[in-house]
Parts: C-alpha cells; structure tokens; sequence
C-alpha cells in the first residue's frame, strides 16, 4: 500500500469510493472524489499509475502533451503519468489511497455499504524506501522487453517503468528462480529496501460506492496474420509508432524503421484493424484522428516524407476535429485512400513493405481508372489498431456482479450512461464504449459526482487544505508568520546514500557556505528524506532558532512538499524552505568530474541560499464559497446540473429563458437505440419541479455576472406572466453554462421554396406523428453536412445517426420505400455503427458525395406536377444519378444557441471559431474555462447525443461540487502582484497575459496618484510572472520569484575561499 | 584563435519548471552526462524571463547563458515561452550592440523526457562558450586549487 507521505492511520473507519483502475480516467475520478472531501481507494493492478495516456506522445488535435494542464490548482510539474500535483508521491492528497500492484477479489454488499477485499501482490520493492538510486538495476543479469516502451527497448527485471512513474520506485517485474540465488539487489540497496520474501497481503475496505475506469486492451493484430504483423519487421501496431514518436520513447521522438533503424521515407497507416469488421462490429472512435495525429507528427519531423492513410471514412466529430483534418489533408500534404488493403507483403531484399489496393480511390477524385490493382512500397506500415475491451473485463464483470454488452464493454443506459447493471458501480471511460481522453474525462468527473449523490453525507467531511503550497488534512493555515525576521539560515546537505556524498565533497562545501551571510548552521546528513533524516532535520531548526531552511538534496519537483510539511511543522513558513539540486542536477551527471561537481555544487548552494534569504513568507487568502450554484439553460443539460448539485444538498437557480423546461429535448420523439426520450424529460421536469432546493426562474436571463470563484453575484431578469420584468440578484460559488445549440436553418437545397424539402428534424415529427404518411412514401433522400450558406464546416456528430435511425423507423414502417442518403463521412462511433449496418441490411442506400461536387437540386415540371430532383455524381460507377423523392430531408448543422456570444461577453470566457463556448483545455479540462469556478455542458460546448449531454452535465456537478463541498478555498500562492504606486496603467500587462486576467481597475491609484492601475486576481492568477517579465516600470513582482531573489549569482561563478579549499 | 584549454566555461541557464527543470532531472535518471559548466536557475516560465535577468548574468561575468522551455505549443502557460523567446532575441541584439557575441545567449525547446537532449544542448552550448572564450566583464579572481574530498 502506498499512500501520501503524512496519513497513514485511520483511513480504514468511514466509508469511502473504490476507483478501480489508475489511468487517466481513475486518477480523474480520484481527484475529484478527494477534493469533494471523500476518501478514494485507487487500484490499479500494475506497480505504476498511468494507464495508456501515459504512454502517448501527443494528443490531437493540439499536439501538446501537457497532462499538467488537467490541473486547476496552481500545484507544478508537469506530471505525467500522474495527472495532477495530487498524486505526485510527496504531495499525494490526503484523501487518497493509491493501491497499486493490487488486485481485486471480492465485493459484497450494496450501494452505499460495499465490503471490498483486495489482494496486494507481493511488495518486493517497498516504494516508500527506494530512493531511485537504481543501484539494484545496474546489478540485475537479467533483461527483459520494457513494457512501458512496448518492446522497442529493454529493462532489467528489476527496474522502473519509466522515468517518472508513480509511485517513483523501481520494482520487480516477476521473482523468478533464479533471483532467490542471485540476491544482488538485496545486497545493494542502501536502504534496505528489497525484500525478496515478501507475500501477498489481503485486504479489506469499506466503500459506499465503485467506479470502473478499466480502460482499453488494443487490438492484437497478430489475430490478423495477412498483415504481416511479428512477420514484417517494419509492420507495426499504432501504440508502437506512439512510443517512437513520443519524447520519452526510446529514440527521444525520431521515428525509425525496425529493420535498419534508418528514418523512413513512405509511411502508410492502415485503418480499422480490429474494428469495424466481423468479429469486432463496432467503431473504436479514436483511430482516424490519431492517425491523421501520428501522420502530421512525422510531416513535421522528417523532411519529405510520404505519409498515405488508408481509410474507410474520415471520422472527425469534434470541436476543432475537422480543421484538422482538413490542415492535414490541405495543408501538410497527407494522402486519404478510401479503401480495404487487398495484400500485405514484404520486398525481402529491402525490407520494404508493399501493399496491393484498388485503383483511383484518393480522396475527393474522381473515378478514374476505377477498379485495377494499384500497388506501393512503403519503409513503415502502421495498423492503427482499435479498441477492444480490457483484458480482465470479465473477470472483474464476474467479481463486482455487473453486466456487459454484446461487444465485451460494460452494459450501460442511454440515460443513465454511467451506470452499470449494479446500484452503487459505475463505470467510466473507454470501459463504457470506444472513447478518447477528452470524453474519458468527462465520464470521470460525471461518475464521481453519481458517487457523491450516493455519498452525499460525507461531502467535505474530510477536509483538507490549500493554505500551504503543498496538500494537507487539516483546514485553515497553522502557520501565520507576522513579518520576516532576520534570516538565520539552516543548511542541510543530503548525502543520499552515497548518491551524492560519493561525487561531490559536501566537506568542502559545508565549510564553504558556513561563511556565507545568513547561513547559521550547515549540517551534513547521510539521508534527509526518511524518517531519521527527517527528524535530524526538525531537531536542526529547533535547536538553532533558524527561520529558513536550504537542503541541497534531489530534484525540488519531487521532493520539495516533503520538505515544506517538515518546516512547516516546526513553524516556518513553507516558501522559506529551498530545495537545491545536487543529485540529478549534479551528481549524477557529472560522475567523472569530482572537482567540477563539487564547484557546481557550491555554486547552486550558493544560490539557492541567496534566494532564500530574499525570501518573505506568503499566506494565502481564505474565502467560504457560497453553497449556492447557477445554471444557465433548463434543456436536458441544465436540468441534470441543477438536479446533480440540488441532490447533493445544495441550492441551485436555474434560469430557463422560454416558457417552459426542456429545451431540444421536447422535440425529440424516439432515439436510435429504442428508449422513449420523452419519458426522460417529464421524469426531469417533475423531479425539477418538486425539489426544494431549485429556485427555477423560467422566461430569465442574466443580465449581469460578476466576481469569481466561490463568490460570484448574478442579476436575474424575469419576465412576469403579465408582461412586467422583475430583477433578482443572487450570489452563488459556481456557474454552469447549459445554453445548448439549435439546429441550423438556411434556404441550401431549395429548403423553404419547395414544400417537399424539410429538415430532418421535421421527418422525425412525420414519423413519430404521421405513421400512415410514411406508408404513402415511395421515394425519400436525405442530404447530410448540410451547412447554413454563410457557416464554417464543422462536422454535428449527431446527424449520422439521426439519420440512420429515421432511415431505420421508415425501413421498417414502408419496407418498400427507397430511402437514400447522400453523405460525405458515415459518422457512426462506437456502437453507433449497429445502426450503420443494419440500414445497409435493410436496403438503404448510401452514396458518397464530394465537398467539391455536392448534390444538385431541382424542380422540374412532368405534365401538370412539379417533381423534386436530386443529382449526384457517383464515384465508383462513374455516374450522375438523379433520385425522384416525395420528401428530401435536410441534415442541417447544429449551431450555438444566440445568446451564446453575449454570455460570452459576460462572463469573460472564450468562444471556439465554430460560435460555441471554448472550453479550456481541448482534452484535459472540457468541462471547465481557464476561470475557475465557471462550468460548461452539453450543446453549449458542442453538438453532441443525449447520454453525452448527461455525461458532460455530471461531469460538471463533480467539479462543482469540489468547490461546493469546501469549507473553505485558498487563493493565491505563488501569483503576481501589482504595486499600484509604480504603475502607470499601459496596459502592457493586460496585453501580455496568456490567460487575460489583469485588468485597469478604477478604485486602484496609480502613479502619480492618478485614478486607475492595473490588478491581478488572485483567484485567477496562474503564476506563470509573463507579465512581470513585461511590465515595463518592473511595478509586478512574483511572489517566491522576487526580483531580489532571482537576480542574484546569475553571473560568473564564486571561486571557493582558497585558505578553506586547500584544506 | 585558438581555445585557452584552461578555460571553463561558465554558463547560467534559465528552466521552467516544467518541461525545462524537468528534462534536466530526467538526464540525471538517465545518468546522461554532460560537463558541469551550467548552473540551472528555475522559473515559474520561461515567460518569466527577463532581458534585465539575461542582460544580468552577463554582466555579472557569465560567459554564456541559454533558456530551456517547453516545446513550442505546449507551454503550460499556453504561449509563454514564445513571450520568453522574443526577449531572447531582443537581449541578443542589445548584446550585438554592446560588443558581446549574440551566440552567448540561446534558447532551447525540450520535453520533460528529453534528457538526452538537455545534456546535448549542454554539451553543445560549453563547446561553443569554449570557443569564443571567456566573457570580457569577468572579473579577475585568483584560481583557487579545489581538491575534493569524497566522504562517501
């Protein structure tokens, strides 16, 4: 068991959440549980948090790799695998457990009362002695593929699987016969860390809820042996290709052949392998935009090289998705080949790989030469492999006693898409159905809040602190320093066992810097950070009176929190402790070079005791947020927010500007997969209705928004039944957008001059009201991607299937009625692809069209009617056709709702180029803007299906309810501050800002005692100092990162005192 | 001109502390090697970086002085190494105008994974400082001799 360094006792006597899987989902619904206050177990049966996020090299469509992003604390570190500061070893919150290595047994019981038992596997390395020296891995004489790398590097059988895994400890892959002779990591472990005899050790917890977050298997596509996989050296899976193209992959980001380690010149992706076939009948979602990701990445890397997709449609259904596709496709020259691979060989005397297609399938051409067999070399092939359920689906389906569907996933509901088949489990992420990190997180966030409806009692029972810069249990700051004394300066010199004492003379340096202004005492300890270094450390500041403290020791990233609780606790204020460098900066660089070493390290020391005698103490404001929230917008989105937070026991203003509840979803009669969505929005409208703690003010609208997070004021402005307005002003901690979209309108097509050509939502209302109309039709079209004549292209993720399922209903009201579809992408994901195959089955007929040369529509006179026509050049015969329908029905765009701009303004957040709000971070942060405490769900943030506006809309409520659910939050830190008597309000800081959060303030007197000078929001500030950088009368300073601290010992290095050194 | 093969060079070099600091720690756990000229100041972001901090280090006797940020477009603070890079270039050109090789300062783009890189860059940037000698601002100081002693 592994937990954050101060809490160990205790944690087994309330009830808490069990997370099974520690990827990017678990560690998600995690952070979200501990924050809301709740106590999480988090398993995950490797030694290493991670999962498969991390390891991809990049995320589309941004290309950046920043996990660190997915936080919203001001905590640092890019932390990948972790995904917040939260779970980085010495600053894991005190509200989780991580249980790695650890496997499930048995879990009886109910909702709210589960009895689980767990296994933990033999902890043979324990992580919380290892001090990553990597002793024990130098002497292993056994080699093993590297998992983590996917078999294109090595490791030893004892070893890491990364860098910077977490927990940060080396581990034994497997104990083998031979290990219990050979026993040399034993022997060299300088902290006895290594126990070869260790067993089992079983478990009991006690939760009140369960999230699945079990993630993915990739398909094997050695299940496929006409490929060539295992067979052709230069044939590989796409999580490969990740791993070479990734930073941390073993070639550092180089892509490079397997067979001759040269960097290719033609590389080919081949789509849907092990998806969208027989045996796997479904849509992994992911593939096509990772590809297009891995094809771009290797435009950009290597000059001239040839990248060729083979693809079946181009799925691209996000925000952003299709400008992406269409930059890859316009912009960086990659080939889309529509079409099956007909062979896979290999050229055996130049390894290269040749594939055999039909002729004349290249993306939006015509159909010349159609038919004939095309072949090409290629240096690389990669099988963007799909998604198949995970590995031990079913055993753990067994175990928990929950359902999966047809395909091996978990069994869902449409309208409860984050339930299982058991009460009180709930699954999140890839698990549920083929989905990508964006949507994962979303499912992470929503589970966690369906848990703490559960849970509801214990919201912020555990509280825990922000007021230092590291995490702690208990609330409110111990430590108040009043005004910076006189430094007296504690040093610390770590000699890690070796790791550090060995390299550089820490002798010399200590007789070095007892001479150096500030410094009281200088003490040389064999290992600061276990226990009894720890307590060396404490007895040093008591005994000395010393009111800072600098260790030189390892990397501050790690292990400065366990530093700042230890000064803390003494007393002192945590930003007057300095962590320097001396292991993996210095030492462990520089082996060879004692003397060089050993100068470094006197100069880094020598630095970091300057900038900590420039320190001051910093103490962060403390606010109580508000227990109220605002929702905007009463459709399905907003009324499944309201009811989220209203459950939990918290009050909710739900601010609806129609007449009455439900927005789109009144007009929704019947959904693909058969339930009764009108059922769900009378469920939602009466439970709305009846609960005490929704104030719905229906026919208002915000007028006026102000303040930030935990503390926000609204202006509501209702309209009264007679006609009269009335305004109300609230005060709420959060504020969540529901504002929805709208589908398009437009005259494309001849809609609105020609009475049989309607949209498709008016097909739905004539299949759902005027079943005998539908027998009369003989003929009908439909016309997908339809774009209003002045809007951008975007793909509306939901018409595909609408579609589909109003093709299936008249299918199977009219069997004999031609339906036709005319269509650019068939965007069925996931299992939406059910649909796709059974239109197909029952004769519905698609036909692909062109950007370039879309369907042409006229009216003709025959005899005394006017006919409907459609054209369309078919590409595959070569051919116009022309279709006669009774009905044409339009696949109009989903837009953003109108007052989507004007809340935009304000409330200061962004809007993406397609008019919706702009989330953000694309992949790690979809629910939330850079603001904190401002959410947004549903249609507001982009089109999207029922169960995923329900998704996106719990996903809200957990975030809210970690603010909700505090005592108190703590703003500030390390942030910019503006000193108003130097600043002349140029603007210059507002400008530079990446995040927009300095603003001229009128209140605040500038220099010159002229009205008017910049502010910074400690609520908002991230403390990235860009604008300090800028400022051009130096009024901003960064907390921790004064001015005074930095510039000092920037220059030539201090040759040691020559008398001291000689000795 | 020839190198002085006595001279060390001495190079201050500005990280974030995140991409920047963290390839750093990673060539430490990789055990890439690199020679013990740079002293690695940390910042928040390298849109922290101040041409008076780069003008700075220079005139206090720096012989060269390099940034490393995250790669471009992904920034943790979105853009703020490309703030940090145009300073870069703007302190090159005050240093041109002062008479000080512009090649002095650099900045380099890495990923927190990137620890092979971050000692090449190193490598690369003491190469380069040896070449064009020492910073004309230093101040003299006596050579101290400074035998280590290991107390393992």
């Amino acid at each position: 068991m592994y937990s954050g360094d101060p809490i160990e006792a205790g944690l087994q006597q309330e009830r808490g959440v069990l997370v099974i899987g520690g990827g990017v989902g678990g560690m998600r619904a995690a952070i979200d549980l501990a924050e809301a206050g709740i106590h999480t177990y988090l398993l995950e049966n490797t030694p290493s948090l991670g999962g498969r996020v991390a390891q991809l090299g990049f995320m589309f469509p941004t290309h950046d790799c920043v996990l660190c992003r997915g936080t919203s604390d001001h905590g640092f570190g890019c932390t990948r695998p972790a995904i917040t500061p939260a779970l980085m070893d010495h600053n894991c919150h005190p509200n989780i457990t991580v249980l790695t290595s650890t496997d499930l047994i048995s879990c009886e019981g109910q909702a709210g009362d589960f009895r689980v038992v767990l296994q933990e596997k033999p902890q043979i390395v324990n992580a919380s002695l290892c001090i990553n020296c990597g002793r024990c891995a130098e002497v292993c004489p056994e080699i093993r593929p590297s998992g983590f790398q996917l078999g294109l590097s090595s490791r030893k059988l004892i070893d890491k699987s990364a860098p910077r895994s977490l927990p940060n400890a080396y581990y034994l892959l497997q104990k083998t016969d031979r290990c219990e002779d050979c026993r040399k990591c034993v022997e060299v472990c300088p902290t006895d860390a290594i126990d070869l005899e260790a067993a089992p050790k079983p478990m009991e917890i006690h939760v009140g809820a369960v999230i699945m977050a079990m993630g993915f298997q990739p398909f094997d596509p050695s299940e496929m042996p006409e490929l060539g996989y295992g067979r052709i050296p230069d044939v590989i899976t796409s999580m490969q290709y990740e791993r070479l193209a990734s930073r941390s992959g073993p070639t550092e980001g180089i892509v490079r052949r397997i067979s001759n380690n040269e960097v290719p010149k033609r590389i080919a992706w081949l789509q849907c392998i092990g998806s969208r076939d027989q045996r796997n009948p479904y849509c992994s979602s992911i593939c096509c935009m990772y590809a297009t990701k891995e094809a771009m990445l290797a435009k950009e890397r290597i000059d001239g090289v040839e990248c060729h997709i083979f693809t079946m449609d181009e799925r691209a259904f996000n925000k952003e998705y299709n400008f992406y596709y269409q930059k890859a496709r316009d912009d960086f020259g990659i080939n889309y080949t529509r079409c099956r691979i007909s062979s896979v060989d290999e050229d055996p005397e130049t390894g290269e790989v040749i594939l055999r297609f039909p002729a004349g399938r290249i993306h939006e051409e015509a159909a010349h030469g159609q038919g004939a067999i095309q072949e090409e070399r290629f240096d690389l092939l990669v099988l963007t492999v799909g998604i198949r359920p995970p590995k031990d689906a079913v055993k753990i389906a067994q175990q928990l006693g929950i359902n999966l569907n047809e395909y091996g996933f978990c069994e869902t509901d449409k309208f409860a898409p984050l339930s299982t088949s058991r009460p009180g489990v709930f699954v999140c992420g890839a698990f549920a159905s083929p989905k990508e990190i964006a949507e994962t997180i979303l499912d992470a966030s929503g589970a966690a809040a369906e848990a703490m409806r559960i849970m509801h009692d214990q919201l912020g029972s555990r509280t825990f602190s922000r007021a230092q810069p590291f995490l702690s249990l208990e609330s409110g700051s111990t430590v108040q320093e009043e005004k910076p004394k006189d430094p007296a300066i504690s040093v610390v010199l770590c000699g890690c066992a070796g790791e550090i004492s060995n390299i550089i003379d820490l002798k010399t340096i200590a007789d070095q810097i007892t001479h150096l202004e500030g410094v009281k005492k200088v003490e040389i300890l064999p290992l600061a950070c276990l226990q009894d270094g720890k307590q060396q450390i404490r007895d040093l500041i008591r005994s000395n009176g010393a009111n800072r403290l600098v260790i030189g020791a390892c990397s501050h990233r790690t292990h400065e929190p366990l530093f700042q609780r230890l000064v803390a606790e003494t007393g002192i204020n945590p930003y007057l402790v300095e962590v320097v460098n001396l292991r993996e900066h210095c030492a462990w660089v520089h082996p060879q070079d004692h003397q060089g070493a050993t100068h470094k390290a006197y100069e880094l020391m020598r630095m970091g005791i300057e900038r900590i005698r420039h320190a001051v103490p910093i103490i962060k404001e403390e606010r109580k947020p508000v227990r109220a929230a605002l929702v905007i917008g009463g459709g399905v989105s907003g009324m499944t927010a309201a009811l989220g937070i209203a459950d939990a026991g918290y009050d909710v203003h739900l601010v609806e500007k129609d007449n009455e509840l439900g927005g789109n979803l009144r007009h929704v009669y019947y959904v693909a997969e058969g339930d009764n969505p009108q059922r769900l929005l009378r469920d939602l409208v009466n439970r709305i209705l009846s609960h005490e703690r929704i104030s719905l003010h229906i026919r208002s609208q915000i007028v006026r928004h102000t303040g930030s997070v935990g503390d926000f004021r609204a202006r509501i402005r209702s309209q009264r039944s007679n006609g009269s307005f009335q305004e109300e002003e609230i005060r709420h901690a959060v504020t969540i957008l529901a504002t929805g979209g709208k589908e398009a309108g437009g005259s494309r097509y001849l809609l609105g001059k020609d009475p049989r050509v309607i949209p498709q939502s008016e097909l739905e209302q004539i299949l759902a009201h005027q079943p005998e109309r539908a027998t009369r039709l003989r003929s009908v079209v439909m016309i997908q991607c339809v774009m209003p004549e002045d809007g951008i292209d975007y793909c509306s993720r939901i018409c595909c299937t609408n579609s589909l399922k109003n093709a299936l209903r008249l299918k199977m009201l009219n069997p004999d009625c031609q339906v036709v579809i005319l269509y650019k992408n068939i965007i069925t994901y996931g299992f939406r692809e059910k649909y796709y195959i059974e239109a197909r089955r029952r004769g519905v007929l698609f036909v692909r069209y062109t950007e370039n040369d879309p369907p042409r529509v006229r009216i003709e006179l025959s005899g005394s009617r006017l006919k409907t026509i459609v054209d369309i050049q078919e590409n595959i015969f070569g051919r116009t056709l022309s279709f006669e329908p009774d009905l044409l029905a339009l696949s109009m765009a989903v837009q953003p709702a109108e007052d989507t701009s004007k809340l935009a303004q304000m409330l200061g957040v962004p809007q993406s180029p397609e008019g919706f709000f702009q989330e953000s971070h694309l992949k790690m942060r979809p629910m939330e803007f850079a603001d904190e405490g401002i959410f947004l769900t549903g249609m507001a943030h982009y089109p999207k299906f029922l169960e995923e506006c329900i998704t996106h809309s719990l996903a809200c409520v957990g975030r809210a309810l970690t603010i909700l659910s505090r005592p108190t939050i703590q703003l500030g830190g390390v942030i910019a501050v503006v000193d108003p008597d130097r600043c002349t309000g140029c603007l210059t800081c507002v400008r530079t800002c990446p995040f927009g959060i300095p603003e001229i303030r009128i209140d605040q007197v500038g220099v010159g005692g002229l009205d008017g000078a910049a502010w910074i929001n400690p609520a908002r500030c991230q403390g990235c100092g860009t604008c300090t950088a800028e400022c051009p009368a130096r009024a901003i300073q960064l907390r921790h990162y004064h001015d005074d601290q930095i510039r000092v010992g920037l220059g030539q290095w201090e040759q040691p005192l020559p008398e001291l050194a000689a000795d | 001109m020839k190198p002085d093969p006595s001279f060390t060079p001495e190079i201050t070099v500005f990280a974030c502390i995140y991409c920047g600091y963290m390839a750093a720690d990673t060539a430490g756990s990789l055990r890439n090697e690199y020679p013990a000229s740079i002293k690695i100041v940390r910042l928040p972001c390298t849109g922290k970086t101040d041409i008076q901090y780069l003008l700075d280090a220079f005139e206090q006797g720096a012989d060269g002085v390099y940034i490393v940020a995250c790669s471009l477009g992904n920034c943790h603070h979105e853009h703020g190494n490309e703030r940090g890079y145009a300073r870069m270039l703007q302190a090159r050109k005050i240093l041109e105008s002062i008479g000080l090789e512009p090649e002095r300062l650099d900045m380099f783009f890495v990923s927190g994974g990137m620890g092979a890189s971050f000692a090449q860059y190193a490598q690369e940037m003491t190469e380069r400082i040896r070449q064009l000698g020492p910073n004309p601002l230093k101040r003299p100081f006596p050579i101290a001799d400074f035998e280590p002693h290991p107390t393992s």
